[in-house]
């Protein structure tokens, strides 16, 4: 698999939230506006990016039998740490991405791609494949998101284009469900051909 | 690698040991700043609440009031030119009613214009509400605070418009609005207090109902003695 592959793999062939369906859980809570879901995005492939790379440094001193508890520790010292340098140092971007961060703890997507990819390939290809699916992360989140801004609030990215006879169902969670399942199914008929 | 009890219970003790000393290295560092970016946040919000900024003013006095687990904190803010006071900044708590996930904390901004209280704006300190709903409530510009900023505070009722208060509901999120509308009830309370216009002494503290010595919602009576009673659980 060539390098470039490796990384468009995730936005298409393996695209986390509409392929793969990981992760459902942070995307199905914070997508209820377009910069939400694009925030969640960026922030889950940075850490994505990192831990990729230092599971598969480490890969070949951890035992087969209690990796995924090593991964979990990595990752979720991982988060706190970013959680914790974000908070003192850069806190105009804390207050943006901070309520995410938590989230990540938890995602499977990080979990995943360090059981399936990063535990079996090199520190450079690890770090290409954190990039892929993190773009794919992103930029699915953030058509989701934006998806249910416009149908249930009737704004695009916080710019509004009408006013107050959207259905709110499309914000609230049940819509997340159809808008996501609707999307899945676009994407997947797309993606076929 | 080979699994072997050996190996794993030595792999995965360094690492829980390493990543835990790591943890706690970085928030030893950061404790402070974290603190220090809190601090500055609130300071910031004192001024931007009552439309000044820190080089034109600067706070003469900060007036706590501790109530069980809250703590109101009122704050004088005066002109630096001349010393006349611009208003009073109002940290305070929803105390009756929690927000959908955590209490709300809000800064709100009090002027004085011909001796009655106007609300001027109102910031949102911490929440927890959900994205996209309960916390639009930090928006600028949203519709609780443009339901009651520039009124006078005596005039409002502190609950939302479909159970006759003045605050206009952010859509869909009803709970959230109403713990955003108590927390301002509260400041006005700390503001009458911090003005001297409320008995907050400890015998009238004692005497009002647990939980919260500021009026419920049902009642825009400011005098303690006058909640007896009057304690719904919503």
């Amino acid at each position: 698999m060539s390098r470039l592959q490796i990384i468009t793999k995730g936005i298409l062939k393996e695209n986390p939230t509409f392929v793969l369906i990981l992760g459902m859980c942070p995307t199905l809570g914070v997508t209820s506006s377009a910069i939400n879901g694009m925030g969640m995005g960026i922030a889950t492939m940075a850490v994505l990016i990192l831990s990729n790379i230092v599971i598969s440094m480490i890969k070949n001193f951890i035992p087969d039998k209690v990796r995924i508890p090593a991964f979990i520790v990595v990752i979720a010292s991982f988060v706190t740490i970013i959680e914790m340098l974000m908070q003192a140092y850069v806190p105009s971007l804390y207050a943006s991405l901070g309520v995410f961060i938590p989230l990540i703890v938890v995602n499977c997507i990080i979990l995943g791609r360090a059981e399936a990819f990063a535990s079996k390939n090199g520190v450079f290809d690890s770090a290409l494949d954190g990039l892929g699916i993190g773009l794919g992360f992103t930029l699915s989140l953030t058509i989701v998101g934006m998806v249910r801004e416009a149908l249930g609030a009737g704004s695009i990215f916080g710019f509004s284009f009408a006013e107050g006879v959207m259905p709110l169902l499309f914000i609230l969670a049940p819509g997340g469900f159809l808008v996501l399942g609707y999307l899945m199914v676009l994407f997947n008929k797309i993606a076929k051909r | 690698m080979k699994s072997s009890l050996k190996n794993m219970v030595l792999v995965l003790f360094t690492i829980t040991a390493i990543a835990a000393l790591l943890v706690g290295l970085v928030n030893d560092m950061t404790k402070e700043a974290i603190a220090q970016s809190r601090l500055d946040a609130k300071n910031a919000a004192k001024f931007s609440v009552l439309s000044t900024t820190a080089t034109e003013a600067s706070v003469a006095r900060d007036t706590t009031r501790t109530i069980g687990d809250f703590a109101v904190t009122v704050s004088t803010v005066v002109r630096n030119d001349d010393g006349s006071t611009v208003g009073y900044a109002v940290e305070a708590p929803s105390i009756t009613k929690s927000g959908y996930a955590d209490r709300i904390i809000l800064m709100v901004g009090f002027i004085e214009k011909e001796g009655e209280a106007i609300i001027n704006n109102i910031e949102v300190l911490s929440q927890k509400e959900t994205p996209g709903l309960g916390a639009n409530m930090t928006k600028e510009g949203n519709s609780l605070i443009s339901s009651v900023a520039g009124k006078q505070a005596k005039i409002l009722k502190f609950s939302v418009a479909k159970e006759g208060g003045s605050f206009d509901a952010l859509t869909g999120s009803t709970i959230s609005s109403r713990a955003y509308a108590n927390a301002v009830e509260t400041a006005y309370a700390g503001y009458l207090w911090a003005t001297g216009r409320l008995d907050m002494s400890s015998e009238a503290v004692a005497a009002a109902p647990t939980g919260a010595s500021m009026p419920t919602d049902e009642s825009n009576e400011w005098e303690p003695e006058a909640q007896e009673g009057d304690m719904t659980n919503e």
